[in-house]
């Protein structure tokens, strides 16, 4: 019983970080319907960030976080300028913008590979709470696990707040109805894709100064925690809001159970299974839009 | 440099191999696929094994490598082919790392992720351009042959190609099976050069790597995609010794063909249409 | 687009230049592959660096039989399958008289096919998995050589520290499914430690890229053990370490040769009292000069200091076998170093067996200290 709330608490704590990326995930998605694999690399941007204002520049840990969520803001809309706008101005092919979004994941991570090395780096632990608290019958949790998922939640209301309040929440909102009549009808499309990037850029970088608290930093951090991430937007529903979280939480129970009852091995494997059912039972997801063109 | 040259015309040969496979699916069929480095994990794994452990002369267990990856294919097929644009290729992402951690997890067959050493060099350049020169061959009559209308027809309109009579799942699944093997063979033929294979050979990238050849040599274009990937097979070797920088420009080569040239070097069309007074097949059939 | 353009054709342009091999008639070349990107990145900076510092030493000092030694350096990326691309590549195009490094063991096994066909010695820097040197069939594989002992000996040495120098006989495991290196090592120490009267209580794996442990070392916490071993090494170890003490696990942590200096950024003060196996230690005053000097060289404190002093002893090493080969003859230089005998290095003297080993090495064990933020040397652990 023990075993099993600990890995329940592990699993928790594992799926609020993934829900911060998934949420990055399945907003780009819901408004420009394609994957962009490149969201790991801002979020590698905002952990960098973070780390070099904190420790090089010796600013303040609230000065340090702006700074990282600014900058991989930024990278966000940069590349969205650089890289997708010429795409998408030239084709409608989605997968195009796919492979070129893998293309910037692989160029941010050797920028940082050439820039500041491969070395294993991490937040100062001490700026960040790491107090353990036990919850009785010897079930641990750490006190920035709690501080994760309060801010989590924080970000993903005010996402919410941003999104059904405002008026750009609202152009949003109908510009993933329908990009093209959101434009007929007086939205400032580029602008809006630019505010959907950098907001996605905000999110991941988020999650990047909590995995290098958590985890720690290096340039591929990218890689393998944001493929997980997708996977748990894809079983919530590409372009769904609230599948991405619940799907992340599922993601984060189901590895850590399977890893603690099963095989530490099986994880991944289940990862990618459950991936491919939920795409034959139930192509969009849990909560995703209908998409009976796409079957 | 002998060697060294030896080394690069099997590499390219190889490449040239799995990126035929992709391109029928990808760029005849209209089916992205971002999971087929997993077909040459397959065959670079039956062949490793069949010749390292039971013996098997490399030619059979290359054949078998090819006849695996079809078996796997054909399964995985069956239900996944029904989903069509983007969430095949999602799906496909997901059977391929599937594929891979099993293999990365079947230890007592396949040593796991730590790989499978002492294969022996069987790919020397004969065979290498020897299979290469059989398999496209027989790729570039199979795009001009009925079959491979009915694919062309199915990627360019699916409804229009069922009302004059295609069986148009049957057709796609062909595509699929046939990329398979070549891209069984490619994997069974890099075992033999590389001595040694290990699961995260044939990760992600890998698979990216394949369909971003095809869409660079233009999709619909067979001759493209021989040429595209033996630039980038050239390129990535080239580029080796500055190994920091090599990783970057290959990402930046990526996202460049993709915003500069995205209907690809050819376009749709195959090379020989290019050269003046040179009617093409396809331009003859109209 | 035409920016991009000439973006890209400058950096074409600026890459052959980078690309273009250094040519000398007057050198002796030899090769060195190291995980300078990916996850062991660490290490091999820091074994580059330091074969650089050993490589300009010799050549001001006049070099080796009058010519001037010279690197051919490439990355592998913590991967097999680059590690032999590296390896032909030294081997077939640039004709190198010898190879060092890299340090792991699964990447030294994967490439020793190559250098048997081209005929080429390599030495290993700290690949410590017998299949280095050996085959599976016990025959000695003429042309791989190391410079550090064996993980029979390593396993071997945790687990007589762990039952005699503190008494622990319940042991839980955590190691690396992926690594060659991590698999030997437990499986050596679980021997080891069974002969001893220990018992393993738990043994759970992970893959090399994972970086959340908490699921195994939740059921690691609940099997009683009363030592944790780590026989692993790279991100994983500080991870591992740090998620064990947030578990409220408070055993003493037992590890291999993978500790480095860089451990205490990611882990911090959780890595207090962890004992680590080390090839050298860090603080003994004849390795005061060299660690200085690779302090004025990088301007970085040498924090990866086993790769350090095993790379730059590596080069002398092969300094001293191209002397007494008296050529630079890949085949000559072999048997100069498959005869090796009392050759005195920065960190030991140096004498090899049949099997292409030292002989005779000793470990010593490190322990971590919070106040310093250091590991310091422990005691020195000679299994019987």
């Amino acid at each position: 019983m023990t075993t099993l709330s600990q890995q329940i608490i592990n699993g928790l704590s594992l799926g609020s970080v993934y829900a911060l990326i998934a949420v990055g995930y399945s907003l780009v998605y819901s408004i420009l319907l394609f994957s962009n694999f490149a969201h790991g690399g801002f979020l590698v941007v905002g952990g960098y960030a973070c780390y070099f204002l904190l420790t090089q520049y010796g600013f303040g840990i609230w000065i340090s976080i702006t700074g990282a969520l600014v900058a991989s803001g930024v990278v966000a809309i940069i590349t969205e300028r650089m890289a997708y706008k010429p795409i998408r101005d030239r084709t409608s092919m989605t997968l195009y913008l796919m492979i070129a979004s893998m293309g910037v994941s692989i160029v941010i991570e050797n920028i940082f590979v050439i820039v500041v090395g491969g070395r294993f780096r991490a937040l100062p632990q001490d700026t960040f709470p790491h107090d353990l608290f036990n919850l009785g019958g010897n079930v641990t949790v750490n006190s920035f696990d709690i501080l994760s998922l309060i801010v989590a939640v924080i970000f993903l209301g005010g996402l919410q707040l941003f999104l059904n309040r405002t008026r750009w929440g609202l152009a949003i909102r109908a510009a993933a109805c329908n990009l093209n009549t959101a434009g007929l009808m007086g939205v400032n499309v580029p602008l809006l894709i630019s505010i959907v990037f950098f907001v996605a850029g905000l999110l991941a970088a988020v999650g990047g100064i909590f995995l290098s608290v958590r985890y720690t930093l290096y340039p591929q951090l990218g890689g393998t925690i944001t493929t997980k991430a997708f996977v748990a937007a894809v079983i919530g529903g590409l372009g769904s809001l609230p599948g991405a979280v619940v799907g992340s939480l599922l993601l984060g129970l189901a590895e850590m159970l399977t890893a603690g009852f099963i095989s530490s091995q099986m994880r991944d494997l289940v990862v990618f299974s459950m991936l491919v059912i939920m795409l034959l039972v139930k192509p969009a997801g849990f909560f995703g839009k209908q998409v009976s063109d796409k079957i | 440099m002998a060697g060294y040259a030896e080394g690069i015309i099997v590499l390219l040969s190889i490449n040239c191999i799995a990126a035929m496979g992709v391109s029928l699916l990808t760029g005849f069929t209209g089916i992205f696929t971002l999971g087929h480095a997993a077909y040459m994990a397959l065959g670079a794994y039956t062949a490793a094994i069949m010749t390292v452990r039971y013996g098997v002369h490399w030619l059979p267990a290359i054949v078998a490598g090819g006849i695996i990856a079809v078996l796997v294919a054909w399964l995985i097929g069956i239900p996944t082919l029904r989903l069509t644009g983007d969430y095949y290729a999602i799906a496909s992402i997901g059977l391929g790392e599937a594929i891979r951690l099993i293999l990365e997890n079947w230890q007592s067959f396949t040593r796991g992720a730590r790989g499978f050493p002492g294969i022996s060099s069987y790919t020397g350049r004969g065979v290498a351009v020897v299979f290469f020169t059989i398999l496209g061959i027989g790729m570039f009559n199979l795009i001009e042959s009925r079959l491979g209308r009915e694919l062309k027809a199915s990627r360019d309109d699916k409804v229009a190609a069922s009302l004059m009579g295609f069986n148009i799942p049957a057709s796609r699944m062909k595509a699929l099976l046939i990329s398979a093997f070549y891209c069984g063979i490619s994997g069974a033929l890099l075992g033999g050069y590389m001595n040694f294979i290990q699961p995260s050979m044939f990760d992600m990238m890998k698979s990216t790597e394949l369909t971003a050849v095809v869409v660079f040599g233009g999709l619909g274009s067979m001759s493209g995609t021989l040429l595209s990937s033996a630039l980038i097979t050239w390129l990535m070797e080239y580029f080796r010794d500055i190994s920091q920088y090599r990783m970057l420009i290959y990402g930046a080569l990526l996202v460049m063909i993709m915003v500069l040239r995205p209907e690809g070097l050819l376009g749709n069309r195959e090379i020989w249409s290019f050269i003046p007074g040179f009617r093409s097949n396809t331009k003859r059939r109209g | 687009m035409k920016k991009c353009l000439s973006f890209l054709s400058v950096f074409v342009v600026f890459s052959m230049f980078a690309a273009l091999p250094a040519l000398g008639a007057d050198t002796i070349r030899f090769g060195e592959i190291a995980t300078v990107t990916g996850d062991f990145a660490a290490y091999g900076t820091a074994e580059v660096e330091s074969v650089k510092i050993a490589v300009e030493e010799i050549n001001a000092a006049g070099g080796v039989l009058g010519k001037h030694l010279e690197v051919i350096m490439y990355d592998c990326r913590t991967r097999q399958e680059d590690m032999v691309n590296a390896a032909r590549r030294l081997v077939e195009q640039d004709k190198v008289a010898a190879v060092i490094g890299p340090s792991g063991s699964g990447l030294c096994i994967a490439a020793t096919p190559i250098f048997a066909r081209g005929k080429v010695p390599h030495i290993g820097t700290l690949p410590t998995n017998p299949l280095v040197t050996v085959d599976e069939q016990g025959k000695v594989r003429p042309y791989n050589f190391r410079i550090c002992f064996l993980d029979p000996y390593q396993g071997r040495m945790m687990a007589y520290f762990a039952v005699k120098d503190l008494g622990l006989k319940k042991a839980a495991i955590l190691y690396d499914v992926s690594s060659d290196y991590s698999q030997g090592q437990r499986e050596f120490f679980i021997d080891g430690f069974k002969e001893y009267g220990g018992a393993i209580v738990a043994d759970e794996g992970f893959r090399g890229d994972d970086v959340d442990f908490r699921s195994q070392l939740t059921n690691i916490k609940d099997s009683g053990a009363d030592v944790l071993i780590y026989p692993f090494m790279g991100k994983s170890l500080p991870l591992a370490v740090k998620q064990a003490r947030e578990l409220g696990i408070k055993t003493v942590i037992l590890g291999g040769d993978g500790y480095g200096d860089f451990m205490w950024e990611v882990a911090g003060d959780t890595l207090a009292d962890t004992y680590w196996v080390s090839h050298v230690d860090r603080y003994d005053p004849v390795l005061k000069n060299f660690f200085d000097k690779y302090q004025q060289k990088t301007g970085t404190e040498c924090q990866e200091f086993m790769n350090a002093v095993m790379a730059y002893d590596c080069v002398y090493w092969l300094k001293d076998a191209i002397e007494r080969a008296g050529s630079d003859d890949p085949q000559k230089i072999r048997d100069a170093l498959e005869s090796t005998k009392g050759l005195k290095l920065l960190h030991a003297v140096l004498t090899m067996d049949e099997f292409h080993n030292p002989k005779d090495k000793d470990g010593v064990m490190l322990r971590c200290d919070a106040v310093q933020k250091k590991a310091l040397f422990f005691k020195k652990v000679r299994p019987e």
